[in-house]
């Protein structure tokens, strides 16, 4: 009996411990806030492309299969919307749609998309702001905004807003190595 | 003399209770006849041989008797399938990043899990009440350990693959020692 109110006692303390811990850290103050930031050695306008061009847009954001204007006829501004399709290895290699539509969109420093996936997992807000440095030089800044409608995705957000913040790092990491790259070439 | 000390165990583990004893006996007899005279080291090789040549026929026994497939089914249930449930977790909090993103784990992640393994093998060796069924709950943690890794959608890294499979087992016979000593 004595083992089996141990054994209780660990099971309890494996769920109690990390459920009440994901709790505490839900309520800080940037919760669901991912956010990063890189200098690019390349012009504002330049960087301003790889974010504008859907094309170019599958080259740096990984996992990204498709990404296309959902009225073609439309151009890029506010309230213009854009769909982008990732593909999740991490759900069965699921395809997965997220829609955003432009909140902001003023060439070649600002934009920004409300997002929500099609499932409604999430929704969110997504925003670029490039900032010149001069001498041909940008410092690009992302964030990245979500809220979770589930309550065990919402009880997790302390767990997933870190790795997306890695994930956007890589990604941002990836555009500036493409745009340096293509910059040199010019 | 003594053989070697992991022959002896992976014999405990594989025979279980109702063989262990007769075949560990008739080994060791047949072992201190050969230690006398080819030598100690000739005498240790004999050992593990005859131990690793009738693992998987011990094994084939301790099934037919019912042992085994308990054994097998309280490893499922203890280790490979919070490991299982784990990574599933993981695959959700990975499917939700708005970007999506790899296979690859966090080490956060990858410690949750092997926390996780050892407290469930620990578990599962308190309850072990003799050295064979502890042997056998280690072996069967090992196997289950590695079933769920073959299963994980994530890519694991060979280190932390290498340092579960080792850990539950360990913690599992660790644990048995422990309440054995008091």
């Amino acid at each position: 009996m004595k083992w089996v109110k141990r054994i209780a006692i660990v099971l309890a303390v494996l769920l109690i411990v990390p459920i009440a811990t994901l709790l505490v850290l839900g309520q800080r103050k940037g919760a669901g806030l991912a956010q990063t930031s890189v200098e690019i050695n390349a012009a504002p306008d330049q960087v301003w492309a790889w974010l504008d061009d859907n094309g170019k847009l599958k080259q740096w954001i990984s996992w990204m299969v498709d990404a296309k204007d959902a009225d073609p006829a439309k151009p890029h501004g506010i309230g213009s919307k854009r769909i982008w399709t990732m593909k999740d290895e991490n759900n069965g290699g699921m395809l997965m749609e997220i829609a955003g539509t432009y909140s902001e969109y003023a060439p070649p420093s600002r934009l920004t998309l409300q997002i929500a996936d099609k499932e409604g997992m999430f929704h969110g807000e997504s925003s670029y702001r490039l900032v010149d440095l001069g001498g041909g030089r940008t410092r690009v800044e992302v964030k990245l905004r979500a809220h979770y409608t589930e309550w065990f995705a919402n009880l997790m957000e302390p767990v997933i807003t870190p790795a997306a913040e890695k994930k956007l790092a890589m990604d941002v990491g990836h555009l500036k190595r493409l745009v340096e790259a293509k910059a040199e070439l010019r | 003399m003594k053989p070697p000390a992991w022959a002896q165990l992976v014999l405990w583990a594989v025979a279980g209770e109702n063989q262990a004893e007769f075949v560990a006996g008739d080994l060791h007899e047949e072992f201190l006849l050969l230690c006398a005279e080819r030598g100690p080291s000739a005498g240790s090789r004999w050992y593990a041989r005859q131990v690793l040549r009738s693992a998987a026929t011990l094994v084939g026994l301790r099934f037919r008797s019912g042992e085994a497939a308990h054994l097998a089914a309280a490893a499922l249930i203890a280790v490979a399938m919070p490991l299982v449930l784990l990574d599933r977790l993981w695959s959700f909090v990975y499917s939700h990043i708005p970007l999506k993103d790899g296979l690859e784990r966090a080490p956060g992640f990858w410690a949750a899990n092997v926390v996780c393994v050892c407290a469930c093998a620990a578990i599962c060796g308190s309850l072990a009440h003799t050295q064979a069924r502890a042997a056998g709950v280690a072996a069967a943690a090992a196997v289950g350990a590695a079933c769920a890794l073959w299963c994980s959608a994530a890519t694991e890294p060979w280190l932390y693959a290498g340092l579960v499979i080792l850990a539950a087992p360990a913690s599992s016979m660790a644990v048995f020692a422990w309440r054995g000593s008091r």
